[in-house]
């Protein structure tokens, strides 16, 4: 079948929104809209459509959940939900610090870290352009999370930042493959506050960025997938596929 | 761009950008995110599982799924409030069939007998709990939402109660059927035109709606 056809298409994503596809054929469905972006933007568009039922159907008085729910949720995915995550999630101007990922990776990062200092001589004098001082290194892991991702890649990178803070040369380790109509999107995050774009960036090679001041109240650098001409929102929108937290 | 310029507006990309901080692995944007939507999303969830000790079990699922699969969600297509009420509904509608649980029908929806419409044609709509002002997190859907019960309305009654069994229970083509006793064929068609009368009445354009 040729799941680019539009009514073909609207018809299966019809019945996956609705959810009377079931089975074999919903996971089989499921797997195709991560190859079919026709399919994908039909299911979204179907759930936009449907949800005007939800809204409608709730309840007026709003039911609430046990608080047993969150923590459950909580122990499930960070394993002590309590105490550390309460007063982390508390602690201000340090969301980032949270980032269960950054913990697992920092042994990693550091080691990696060195040994890349010696491969990325080149690149970082480069970058470095002639400020004095050695640059600002930082690796930017790959997120073991998304390896199931729709649009994801395993990729990382490693930036270096010149001393004087004013550019930064983005190179990719190893091979990332791109789809077509996708780009990799780079993205300072504060400490506190919104992600900011730093641009597109080349998943085949290595990308220089000239800013006035890219290290100034930055917390972490990442990648996300992002459409072709990036993040339509100014936000990330697609799945964050390499992350590095910023030392100095 | 994000260029809030009304209350709903605002309403929805506030989500976006939580789910995008999410997306990020930011665990105090998934408690704001949590804190937000849990009252719809678990209204969502219990409507299918029909009581509150599974429909628990199940949000929790839920909003584990929301942390995995933020990174996945995509603010150009997809409405916030409607992608998190999809991924609600889709582990419940999966929960539905492992546990293969009795079809509990709520009152409003009645048969329609021999599926003539006739006398029995309730309007199972007007029956539902109002549209009146609801959690703060469905105003953003509000206008979608009247010219959607406004096109459900223009269905027919079979169309009608089968999508709506579909939509709120969980039902399969095969648990409707034997919710309405009617043979699968007919449930299957009504299910498919309604669906695609709503798309038309909601204005969806033609070339990318499906025909018959």
């Amino acid at each position: 079948m040729d799941y680019s056809k539009p009514n073909l298409a609207n018809q299966l994503a019809a019945d996956y929104a609705l959810g009377t596809m079931r089975g074999a054929a919903r996971r089989r469905m499921e797997s195709l809209m991560t190859a079919h972006p026709v399919l994908r933007r039909a299911v979204a568009r179907w759930e936009d459509q449907l949800a005007g039922l939800s809204a409608h159907g709730a309840s007026r008085e709003a039911m609430q959940p046990s608080p047993q729910v969150w923590q459950g949720v909580e122990q499930r995915l960070f394993g002590q939900p309590s105490a550390a995550a309460q007063k982390s999630m508390h602690a201000k101007g340090s969301w980032w610090q949270s980032i269960l990922l950054w913990r697992t990776w920092s042994a990693v990062a550091s080691v990696g870290a060195l040994a890349l200092l010696l491969t990325l001589g080149q690149t970082s004098r480069d970058g470095a352009s002639g400020a004095g001082g050695p640059p600002v290194i930082v690796v930017l892991q790959a997120n073991p999370e998304v390896v199931n991702v729709a649009g994801a890649v395993q990729a990382s990178f490693v930036a270096s930042v010149s001393a004087d803070g004013k550019a930064l040369v983005l190179k990719p380790l190893g091979d990332v493959t791109m789809t077509a109509g996708r780009a990799l999107e780079l993205w300072a995050v504060p400490a506190q506050g919104a992600p900011k774009s730093l641009g597109l960036v080349r998943a085949d090679a290595p990308t220089t960025l000239l800013r006035a001041q890219f290290l100034q109240g930055t917390a972490a650098l990442a990648v996300s997938v992002e459409p072709a001409g990036g993040s339509p929102t100014g936000a990330p929108t697609g799945p964050v596929v390499s992350v590095g937290k910023v030392s100095i | 761009m994000v260029n809030p310029t009304t209350p709903d507006d605002a309403q929805r990309a506030a989500l976006a950008g939580l789910l995008a901080r999410v997306a990020l692995g930011d665990r105090n944007a998934f408690a704001s995110l949590y804190e937000a939507t849990k009252s719809t999303l678990f209204a969502v969830v219990m409507r299918v599982a029909g009581d509150r000790a599974q429909a628990e079990d199940v949000l929790q699922d839920v909003y584990v799924n929301v942390w995995r699969g933020a990174r996945t969600y995509d603010a150009a297509r997809n409405n916030p409030m409607a992608w998190l009420v999809s991924v609600a509904r889709y582990r419940a509608i999966d929960h539905a069939r492992q546990r293969q649980h009795a079809v509990i029908t709520v009152s409003a929806f009645r048969s329609t007998g021999h599926g003539d419409g006739g006398d029995d044609d309730v309007n199972v709509l007007d029956t539902m709990p109002s549209a009146l002002p609801g959690p703060a997190e469905l105003h953003e859907q509000a206008n979608d939402a009247q010219t959607l019960i406004r096109c459900m309305k223009a269905l027919t009654p079979e169309q009608r109660q089968a999508i709506s069994l579909a939509y709120y229970q969980g039902c399969s083509h095969s648990e409707i059927a034997s919710h309405l006793a009617q043979p699968l064929g007919s449930v299957k068609s009504w299910v498919r035109r309604g669906l695609m009368a709503l798309q038309r009445c909601m204005g969806v354009p033609v070339s990318t709606a499906g025909g018959t």
